[in-house]
This record gives C-alpha cells, sequence and structure tokens, in this order.
C-alpha cells in the first residue's frame, strides 16, 4: 500500500538526484482508496513529533484530495487533531498511479498499492 | 527450507554480471516460488520476535527483504504501536506481506542496496536473511550502508541475520566444513575467499502453487515477463544463491560498511564513563551471535 505514512518517508534515490532535493515525491494520476484503520494515539503523537515532514504531508494530502489539515503545524496536539491526522496518514491508500521527484522529475510507479522504487542499472547513483 | 544438499558456485567472480546472477537465481526464483515459499514460511524466528518486542511504542521500521512480510504484524500483543514497512524485490512475495496478519501493511517494491528513503527516516530495521542473497563482497556491503543511511543517527537500531556455514546439527543438509576462520591475520577488508558461495535447490512439488506471471514487474513496472522467467514457467526445480557467512565475517563486514560512511565503532556505556567525547557518529554491536545455521547482529547508532 502507498499510504501517506510511507509517502512521508519516502525519497527519490536516483543518479544525480539527492534524498533531501528529492523530496516529497509528487503524487500524479491517482486512484484512492479509503479503507478504515485501528487507532493508535500513542504512535500517532510520537509519529507526528518526531518523524514527521508537515508541509510534505499537507501536500500529499492535497494532492489527494484531502484538505482537511491546517496548513501550520499546529501546536496543541489533542484529540480532534489526532482522528484528522490518523485519517490522513492511515487511512487513504493510493492504489494505482504515480510519484515523481520534484528534483530529477523520475516516474516511480505505482501498481495494487505496492510502489515500485527500482531504479535500471544505469539510474542508479 | 528444501532439505536437499546444496551444490556449491564454483567461482562468483566468473560471472561477469552479479546483477544478473541474482536475477537469475534470487529474484526470479522467488517470484516464481512466492506461493509456495509463502506457505512455509509463517513462524516468526524468536530473536527476531524479541528484537520487534523491544522496540518503543511509537517507533516506525524498516523490513529490508521482508519477503512474505511475516514480521511486519509484529509486535502482536501491541498493534499498530510501532509500523514496520516492508521492502522487498519481488512484486509476488509482497502480494502476501501487503496483508500479512490480515491487515493492511504497507509494503514497497525495491532493492535493497539502495536506499530509497529520507536519510535516518527509520527508528528501527531488520533484514532477516536477506543479505546472504547478494552476490559479491561489494554488494553485500552496500546492502548494510542502505540499512545504515536510513536509520536514525541518533537511536537507530537493526538486526541482521544472515547464513551461516556453521550449520546446526539438526540441519538436514550437509555442508562442505568450512576452514576455521583466523580472526586477527583478517585484513579490514573482508577477503573474497571469506564465506561459501552456494546454490540451494528448491522444489515445486506437484499441485504446490505457482507465483502468477502476471505480477512479474521490471524496474519500469510494466508487465515484462523475463525470458528466464518464461523458461521456468513449467520448470519445478529451482536454484537460489546463496552466501554463507563465515564465523566473524559479518560484524567485519558492517564494520567496513559503517567505517565507509564515517561511522566507527563504539560502545555508548564506555564512552559516557571514559569522558573523552568526541563528536559523531558511532555504532555499537549489541549481539553477535550464532542461532541455528545462522548468524545475526544486532546493533545500534548513537551521536554525540
Amino acid at each position: 500500500m502507498v499510504r501517506l505514512i510511507t509517502h512521508n518517508l519516502l525519497a527519490c534515490h536516483a543518479k544525480n538526484c539527492t534524498q533531501t532535493k528529492g523530496f516529497p515525491l509528487a503524487f500524479n494520476d491517482v486512484r484512492v482508496e479509503t479503507k478504515e484503520a485501528e487507532f493508535n494515539a500513542d504512535f500517532l503523537k510520537s509519529f507526528y513529533e518526531r518523524k514527521i515532514d508537515w508541509d510534505a504531508l499537507v501536500g500529499a494530502a492535497k494532492q489527494l484530495g484531502d484538505t482537511s489539515l491546517p496548513l501550520e503545524r499546529p501546536e496543541m496536539v489533542d484529540d480532534d487533531f489526532l482522528q484528522l491526522l490518523h485519517h490522513v496518514l492511515l487511512e487513504i491508500h493510493v492504489e494505482e498511479g504515480e510519484m515523481i521527484c520534484p528534483n530529477c522529475k523520475h516516474v516511480y510507479k505505482i501498481r495494487d498499492g505496492i510502489p515500485n522504487m527500482l531504479l535500471a542499472e544505469h539510474e542508479i547513483g | 527450507m528444501s532439505a536437499k544438499p546444496v551444490t556449491l558456485v564454483s567461482d562468483t567472480s566468473s560471472h561477469e554480471n552479479a546483477s544478473q546472477l541474482e536475477q537469475e537465481h534470487v529474484h526470479d526464483v522467488y517470484d516464481h516460488i512466492a506461493p509456495h515459499f509463502s506457505q512455509t514460511r509463517y513462524k516468526p524466528w524468536p530473536i527476531v520476535s524479541a528484537f520487534l518486542a523491544s522496540i518503543p511504542s511509537g517507533w516506525v521500521g524498516l523490513d529490508s527483504g521482508t519477503g512474505n512480510g511475516k514480521y511486519l504484524p509484529l509486535p502482536l500483543d501491541r498493534p499498530g504501536e510501532s509500523w514496520t514497512i516492508g521492502l522487498d524485490r519481488s512484486s509476488n512475495l509482497l502480494n502476501f506481506a501487503k496483508s500479512a496478519g490480515g491487515k493492511s501493511r504497507e509494503v514497497v517494491l525495491g532493492d535493497a542496496m539502495d536506499c530509497c528513503w529520507r536519510s535516518g527516516a527509520f527508528d528501527y530495521a531488520i533484514s532477516i536473511a536477506t543479505i546472504h542473497h547478494f552476490s559479491t563482497p561489494e554488494r553485500r556491503k552496500w546492502a548494510i550502508q542502505a540499512l545504515l543511511r536510513c536509520l536514525s543517527p541518533d537511536h537507530g537500531r537493526a538486526l541482521i541475520y544472515v547464513w551461516a556455514t556453521r550449520q546446526d546439527e539438526l540441519s538436514k543438509r550437509s555442508i562442505p566444513r568450512a576452514s576455521p576462520p583466523a580472526h586477527d591475520e583478517l585484513p579490514y577488508k573482508v577477503p573474497r575467499s571469506i564465506g561459501k558461495d552456494v546454490f540451494v535447490p528448491w522444489k515445486l512439488t506437484p499441485g504446490a502453487p505457482r507465483g502468477d506471471s502476471k505480477y512479474h514487474q521490471n524496474v519500469n513496472g510494466k508487465d515484462e515477463i523475463s525470458s528466464t522467467a518464461s523458461q521456468q514457467t513449467r520448470r519445478t526445480d529451482f536454484d537460489r544463491y546463496y552466501h554463507m557467512f563465515d564465523e566473524g565475517e559479518l560484524r567485519l563486514l558492517v564494520k567496513e560498511a559503517a567505517a565507509d560512511l564515517g561511522i566507527g565503532e563504539r560502545a555508548k556505556a564506555n564512552e559516557t564513563l571514559s569522558g573523552t567525547a568526541k563528536s559523531g557518529t558511532f555504532l555499537e554491536f549489541v549481539q553477535d551471535d550464532w542461532e541455528r545455521s545462522n548468524f545475526y547482529i544486532e546493533l545500534r547508532l548513537w551521536t554525540i
């Protein structure tokens, strides 16, 4: 599956690109499904406080048609916010489509919910 | 695993292209035997389970070479408190992994030698029975480096398992005895002669489920069936390539991989006591042991 939790960690690794410039990958031409997932407040808080790239998450959610998140990273982490975060991070599944590197424009396809991050031999840095 | 004796690969360096060898004797094989393989790989190894049980709540990790994803649901008593994302080179195996344990899992089609993640993205990583499928010392080192680069330099923890030349007495395989390694004489570069390169047969029994070639994806995501793959469609016997590690070899390889990234070996506790703190990222070996025909290493990174 490609949910936004994974998207928030993936970066381009093509030759002549860098993990810093090649992030976040941009969704294109996607088919999305929503599936309920178990809510876990502790995991969400920890991921939010320690890992998340907020701008990347808001941007990616918008590309998938979800604009529920505030543009500014909230200071207050209450239950309402965690519910929003839960839905965006863990319940939106990208089943088909592609992710494009913002820097080198390399295209990573998504098929049957699985992103293909393989590179051809000549594309490996 | 199959109980058949192994055949020694005469000389891996004679294979012009290591990736071609791995394509034929690792990737294509797993894509073909995926359903059968998955049926026989459901029981987590206890040391891996214990490692995952020790992961704090809220951490996110990578299972590099996840196969059918049997470790993705762990720990079972704290579902959803930590998240393991699975990566594998076989799309057919990932089709099992993506619903491992009956729930949606996060899986990525990728090569364990590449780091397709933000650097330091993961709090923990496991690489179980994967690195022994790379056919040169350099490629095995790159796989370890990919693991180290995607780990948090502050607190990242990893567990690596590889197949050993030292086999369990209960193992049904007959392996030629390796000469005992002389640790002190080993140069820092992992020598090419260390360990053993072998083929291990996998036999599809009549009626065993086969990998569906429609999922056989290449790097461009096209539904191409390689000539090797189509030739193997009716085959029942497959040879999987393994590099069997000698005692001490995995530790050497990890040290060398880390050193190339500017990460030295240093225990955190000693450093705190000695007070001779020097800034940088360091690697500490937490466990380095043998279990049931495998060598494993647990490590952690820390930064001052």
